[in-house]
């Protein structure tokens, strides 16, 4: 037996002596007392009734087992394990699911985020213009592969429109990302027709990317033959920034445009409008307008010719110059609607505070590399679900820590109890 | 004398130090299962004062032993006081549950009446003062008279079960012989 410092001497004798006398060996006369007394009280040893001996004794050879409870034991494990199995892999799905598919509110929210953001950088000291006035971008490269498919609309007179908040985007792309597959947007059909066409692009991207983003868009539009009309690039260099681009391009080139507008390497498409507006009634109105104008000035000039007064001569004089007054007008009205169905107007808007990752841009083909990506991308969502779950499940764990401590030292002070109330 | 602690002691020291799988770790048991199923019903049998309840607690125990015995850590200490150890818990879940003092696991008068065999009075009366002794200490200190001298524990095993230090163990043992030293006192 161990013997801490602390005893009394007279403690570990007789502690000694307890055990010397169970053990069968002499101790010292003065602990006879002890020794008779522990004798006596191992002599009260209960004994083990022989009948509940052989019980026990059989019990323990069956190993306690009771047939029907270990096979249904086994049973409910046999059937309860693929289950829970199961059902954990059906919810990491459907949270990898919809965690791909949660673009859209992601994207809602940091277009409405980047909008204060913008705002508060309208008002940045380093804020640079790249012209407020039109410039001409030369067409140096052909048009794009890719295109920009309108999506079908109905109408064919008045205007439409068609809206995309939150861009579809390719299952297999990772959220975050530019997506080339855009909604097809097929054009009106413009036979015989005039129709103005217009798009409305938000782009997000970071706030270190303004810039490089709006390079890109003055590119696009180079490449489009296009016309930048207006553009505005804030970039303070923290966090924020924002542009704003008014183009033109011509009316073919409109669906390319759109396209690799939606597709740069760093921005992502917080939204997309598309309207059109058939105007063919109003150039009808104003082709006859110009042919009743001619008409009225070539009577005028007929009527001059045989006007004998002077007063006369001057009524048809001052006619004839409202009426050529009116044809040039005419005449600009309908060279402005030309102009108008020629050209397509795209208002591009470019807000920080997006974070993006770059773009594996190519062929829709399987590779090794895709595949690693995507495989890649399945991880750190699963990783990240994962995480959310321990983050959840960590104060549910550490209440029922504390309830579990609270019960077993209930439960411990209990038994303590009742032993004292024997 | 049925030397209970001595005998307890070599088969724990018998037991197969290490196994393969399932059959070693059903052989310890079995070792354990022997060198500890008399000690451990006179252990309850004390505690209790009920033989029957004293038997149902024991299979009990065997039993509840025999499914957690994966979960036994020996770092904790050794197998005969962890055995113990769910048997003190089942037993005061026991008392806890029928709120009743239980008889006496023997009446002393009767045990003195039926073996008087060649014992001599004066042993007989010494045997009857011990008894009334034993039967007049309160719970916790007949638990360490149950332990020690009717399961064959050391005193580092009695605190083990316990819960408490070695020395605590030693002190709580002290105290109750003197208790009971003078308890026998005074009937003499």
């Amino acid at each position: 037996m161990t013997k801490p410092e602390e005893f009394d001497p007279e403690v570990v004798a007789t502690l000694d002596a307890i055990d010397a006398t169970l053990a069968g060996e002499a101790v010292d006369p003065r602990h006879a007392e002890i020794a008779e007394l522990a004798l006596l009280l191992a002599d009260e040893r209960p004994r083990v009734d022989a009948a509940f001996a052989t019980v026990l004794d059989e019990g323990v050879q069956r190993r306690f087992e009771r047939p029907s409870r270990a096979a249904r034991r086994r049973f409910a494990w046999s059937v309860w394990a693929p289950s829970a199995a199961v059902a954990a892999s059906l919810i990491v799905a459907v949270v990898i699911v919809a965690s791909q598919s949660g673009g859209g509110s992601s994207t809602n929210s940091t277009e409405s985020g980047s909008a204060g953001v913008a705002a508060a950088a309208a008002s940045a000291p380093n804020e640079h213009h790249h012209g407020a006035a039109q410039k001409l971008v030369p067409a140096a490269q052909g048009t794009l592969d890719k295109t920009f498919s309108l999506p079908s609309r109905t109408s064919t007179t008045g205007s439409s429109s068609a809206s995309t908040a939150a861009v579809p985007r390719a299952p297999a792309v990772p959220q975050g990302l530019n997506t080339p597959a855009l909604t097809p947007f097929n054009g009106p059909s413009t036979a015989g027709r005039k129709v103005v066409q217009g798009a409305r692009l938000s782009l997000s991207t970071t706030s270190k990317r303004v810039d490089q983003v709006a390079q890109e868009v003055f590119n696009v539009i180079a490449q489009q033959k296009g016309i930048v009309k207006s553009s505005q690039v804030t970039a303070n260099g923290g966090p924020g920034g924002n542009a704003e681009f008014q183009l033109s391009v011509p009316n073919g080139n409109l669906a390319a445009t759109m396209a690799a507008l939606s597709d740069l390497q760093y921005a992502h498409v917080a939204s997309r409008t598309d309207s059109s507006q058939d105007v063919t009634n109003q150039f009808r109105v104003d082709q006859r307008r110009l042919a009743d104008d001619r008409a009225l000035r070539t009577a005028l000039l007929k009527q001059l010719a045989s006007a004998v007064t002077q007063a006369e001569i001057d009524s048809l004089n001052a006619r004839i110059h409202d009426a050529a007054a009116a044809i040039s007008s005419d005449e600009n009205a309908l060279h402005a609607i030309n102009r108008s169905v020629g050209y397509s107007q795209i208002y591009v808007e470019i807000n920080a505070g997006f974070v993006p990752v770059a773009v594996h841009k190519g062929g829709g083909g399987f590779t090794v590399g895709k595949a690693a990506h995507d495989a890649g991308h399945v991880l750190t969502v699963a990783a990240g679900v994962a995480l959310i779950g321990l983050a959840g499940l960590l104060p549910l764990a550490l209440v029922l820590a504390l309830v579990w401590w609270i019960y077993a030292t209930l439960r411990r002070r209990s038994r303590l109890q009742a032993l004292d109330q024997i | 004398m049925d030397r209970a602690w001595r005998r307890s002691t070599d088969v724990i020291e018998s037991l197969p130090a290490t196994g393969s799988a399932a059959s070693s770790n059903w052989e310890r048991f079995e070792a354990l299962y022997r060198s500890s199923r008399d000690d451990l019903y006179a252990y309850v049998a004390t505690l209790l004062r009920d033989p029957s309840a004293a038997e149902d607690i024991t299979a009990q125990a065997f039993e509840r032993a025999y499914r957690r015995r994966r979960t036994f850590d020996r770092r904790r200490g050794e197998e005969r006081a962890w055995l113990f150890g769910i048997a003190r818990n089942a037993a005061l879940d026991e008392l806890r549950r029928r709120k009743r003092t239980a008889q006496l696991a023997t009446d002393p008068e009767d045990v003195a009446a039926s073996d008087p065999g060649d014992q001599g009075a004066e042993v007989a009366l010494r045997r009857t003062a011990v008894r009334a002794a034993l039967a007049g200490l309160p719970a916790r200190e007949r638990e360490i008279v149950a332990l020690k001298f009717h399961a064959g524990m050391s005193n580092a095993e009695i605190a083990r079960v316990l819960g408490v230090s070695e020395s605590n163990a030693g002190t709580l043992l002290h105290r109750t012989m003197q208790k009971l030293r003078k308890a026998c006192d005074d009937q003499a």
